[in-house]
């Protein structure tokens, strides 16, 4: 049985609490607390350490799915669940102020974890706010991370087969990931 | 896990019925006076007590009793986490609500707790001079004052 650590980082109010929700077979644990930073993201609560919740992936593969809290005055967290992580879905809201600025911030946070994984960006909320389009971000990703492969979906956090895709896309290339090392390893 | 309605009910100080965004706590004067008032009372009730935080659920400080701010924010932060933390713990074992959280470490210990009917926690580092039992009962001496003083200054 193999088990991957997935991490869900990305601006309060990027929808991390509910894609987990989305996708988690069990009950998910929450930590939130009532929200008093309105000005920051208008939502009655937010998370103050962890979701949890798990997919089982194939016959037995178990995927934990942790949920960062969004605010940097947690990054005590951040850097907690990162060491454990092999994998990152970093959801940017497209409603947010500058969702490009806040794409820059994270992949410079947890950009490290396509080295020992892989990473997806999910760009939610493209009901409420158009754009910037999908194409902005797969731009920005290329800047960033230039030669790396780093899918980039739209997706809407409370549709569990569109989280799915997401999350799928991102268990083939940490699995591609391995592959790779093992075989460079042989070849060694 | 947990529902919006299970969460401690906020009670500003500054609120006014028709107001639709009240001051946050962390951010409303009087609660902060309020924090300042009971913090100085609790230094003279506990000789032992290194820092104490007033924070608000989701991590902000209200008021602390030392000076280094980028400290005290943290602390904020973290006692928010271990607060929810806990609460996950307790509902997921089905035991009712954290009443307390304790850290005990070599050097000494963190206890924190809920301000009654607040959505604030207190935080509060003593060092190994003291017994757990008296900073348990002065700590929740200092959160129950808090409450009442808010209550008191709102009324």
């Amino acid at each position: 049985m193999t088990e991957h650590v997935i991490l869900f980082a990305g601006p309060m109010g990027a929808g991390k609490t509910t894609a987990i929700e989305s996708l988690s077979e069990i009950e998910t644990i929450r930590t939130e607390a009532i929200n008093t930073d309105r000005e920051t993201a208008d939502k009655d609560t937010t998370t103050v350490a962890l979701d949890y919740g798990e997919i089982t992936v194939g016959d037995e593969d178990k995927v934990r799915l942790y949920g960062l809290p969004g605010q940097r005055r947690f990054d005590f967290m951040w850097t907690i669940l990162n060491e454990r992580a092999v994998g990152l879905v970093l959801l940017v809201n497209n409603d947010a102020a500058d969702p490009i600025k806040d794409l820059d911030e994270f992949l410079e946070e947890f950009g490290e974890l396509h080295e020992k994984g892989g990473i997806v960006v999910c760009v939610t909320r493209t009901d409420v706010a158009p754009i910037p389009r999908i194409d902005k971000y797969a731009e920005r990703v290329r800047e960033l991370m230039p030669g790396r492969m780093i899918p980039v979906f739209t997706a809407d956090a409370r549709n569990s087969d569109q989280m799915r895709t997401c999350l799928m896309s991102l268990i083939a290339n940490i699995e591609m990931t391995a592959m790779i090392a093992a075989s460079e390893e042989r070849a060694a | 896990m947990n529902d919006l309605a299970n969460l401690p009910h906020v009670q500003f100080s500054g609120q006014q019925a028709s107001s639709p965004q009240p001051l946050s706590p962390h951010k409303d004067p009087h609660v902060i006076a309020c924090a300042n008032e009971v913090l100085s009372g609790f230094a003279d009730l506990c000789r032992s007590l290194h820092h104490a935080t007033i924070l608000t659920d989701d991590g902000f400080e209200v008021a602390s009793l030392a000076d280094d701010v980028r400290q005290n924010g943290r602390v904020a932060s973290m006692a928010s986490s271990m607060q929810a933390l806990g609460d996950a713990v307790a509902k997921d074992l089905r035991i009712g609500a954290t009443e307390y959280i304790i850290i005990a470490a070599t050097t000494g210990y963190v206890i924190q707790m809920r301000v009654p009917d607040n959505s604030m926690v207190l935080a509060a580092h003593f060092d190994a001079a003291e017994t757990v039992g008296k900073a348990l009962s002065v700590a929740r001496l200092v959160a129950t004052n808090m409450r009442t003083l808010i209550s008191s200054e709102a009324a």
